[in-house]
C-alpha cells in the first residue's frame, strides 16, 4: 500500500525527492500521511481534490486486497 | 491531428448548470475546455421574464496544453511510445495495488485519431471497476496523469477492464434506442435510472441525431439522470 502511494506521488510531482510517506497503523485501518514539496501540493490534490480522491480510490483497492481499510491524508 | 475544434452550446437554469450539461455532452472535464457565457440568464420576477443561462464550451485541442501541464512543449509522441509508456505505468500501478492481471493493448480498428485502449484481463477484477465504474474511472485518470507527465504532453489513453466499458456502451446504447422508441410511440418523456457522467454521455451521444427526441440531464450529484423527451415541433 505504501509503495502504491509513493509510486503515484513521485510520478505526479516536480520534486520526487521530497515525497515522504509515513504509515500509522491502527487496529483495522492504516493511515498514510503523504508529504510533498509545498509547490507540489496542487499536483497531488488536484482541482476540487480530484487527484487526491482518485489516489484514495486506488489505495482502497490495495487495502481491500489485504483485508484492511486505508486512509490517505495529505499533510 | 485535424485542426477541428469541437464546441457545444448548452442552456440551463444557471451558468453552472449549462456548463455541466455541455461538459457531459463532450465527456470531458472543466479544465479541458474553454467556456464562454452567452447569456447569464435571470430568474425573473415572480416567474416573469425568466431567461435561461446559455454557454458555449469549446474543447481544447488534444495537444493544446491544459493548465496543469502547460509547461509541456514537447512534440506529440508516437503512438507506439504512448502505448509502451502507458503499459508500463498501468502494470506498475496494478502491481503496487496487489492486483494480479495481464494488460493488453488494443488499437481501435482503422482510426488513428481514437485513443489506445489498455484492457486489464484476469479473474475477479470487479474490484477494479467499482460501483458504477467509479474505480475504473479513477484508475484511468491516474494512469493518464502519470503517462502525460512522463511524455511531457497530454495524452489520451483509455483503460478498460475485461471489455467492461465496451459492453456497458453497447448496453446503454441499446437501452437509449429502446427508450427513444417508447418516447416516440407514447409521446411523453422517459426518465432513466441515475448514472455517472461518462454513462450519461453515452446516452446523449446515442440519441443526438434523433429528429423526434432530445435528451437532458436532471437531478444533483449521484442522483443525476437522463431524461428523454419528445422534441417540440418548431
Amino acid at each position: 500500500m505504501k509503495e502504491l502511494v509513493e509510486y503515484m506521488a513521485k510520478l505526479l510531482v516536480d520534486n520526487p525527492d521530497e515525497v515522504e510517506v509515513a504509515e500509522v497503523n491502527a487496529t483495522r485501518s492504516v493511515i498514510f500521511e503523504l508529504r510533498v514539496a509545498r509547490e507540489d501540493m496542487g499536483r497531488v490534490i488536484g482541482k476540487r481534490g480530484r487527484v487526491a480522491n482518485a489516489m484514495r480510490s486506488l489505495l482502497r483497492v490495495a487495502a481491500a486486497k489485504e483485508g484492511k481499510r486505508a486512509i490517505l491524508e495529505i499533510v | 491531428m485535424e485542426g477541428k475544434r469541437r464546441s457545444v452550446e448548452a442552456s440551463g437554469g444557471s451558468v453552472d448548470e449549462a456548463v455541466e450539461k455541455a461538459l457531459e455532452e463532450l465527456g470531458v472535464d472543466k479544465d479541458q475546455v474553454e467556456t464562454e457565457v452567452l447569456a447569464e440568464g435571470s430568474r425573473g420576477l415572480l416567474g416573469l421574464g425568466r431567461e435561461k443561462a446559455k454557454v458555449r464550451v469549446t474543447l481544447l485541442e488534444p495537444g493544446e496544453p491544459r493548465e496543469e501541464l502547460e509547461e509541456f512543449e514537447e512534440p506529440a509522441p508516437a503512438r507506439a511510445d504512448v502505448a509502451e509508456v502507458a503499459l508500463e505505468v498501468l502494470r506498475n500501478l496494478l502491481h503496487h495495488m496487489g492486483v494480479q492481471a495481464e494488460v493488453v493493448v488494443r488499437e481501435p480498428a482503422g482510426d488513428e485519431s481514437l485513443p489506445i485502449v489498455l484492457d486489464v484481463e484476469g479473474d475477479n477484477l470487479g474490484i477494479l471497476i467499482g460501483r458504477q465504474g467509479e474505480t475504473l474511472r479513477d484508475l484511468q485518470y491516474i494512469s493518464r496523469l502519470i503517462v502525460s507527465r512522463k511524455l511531457q504532453r497530454w495524452v489520451n489513453v483509455v483503460v478498460d477492464v475485461g471489455g467492461y466499458k465496451r459492453r456497458r456502451e453497447r448496453i446503454l446504447t441499446e437501452l437509449a434506442e429502446r427508450m427513444a422508441k417508447r418516447v416516440m410511440d407514447e409521446g411523453r418523456a422517459v426518465t432513466l435510472e441515475p448514472m455517472p457522467a461518462h454513462e450519461r454521455r453515452i446516452v446523449h451521444m446515442a440519441l443526438r441525431d434523433y429528429e423526434s427526441v432530445r435528451t437532458e440531464s436532471t437531478g444533483e450529484g449521484g442522483r443525476r439522470k437522463v431524461v428523454i423527451l419528445p422534441k417540440e415541433e418548431s
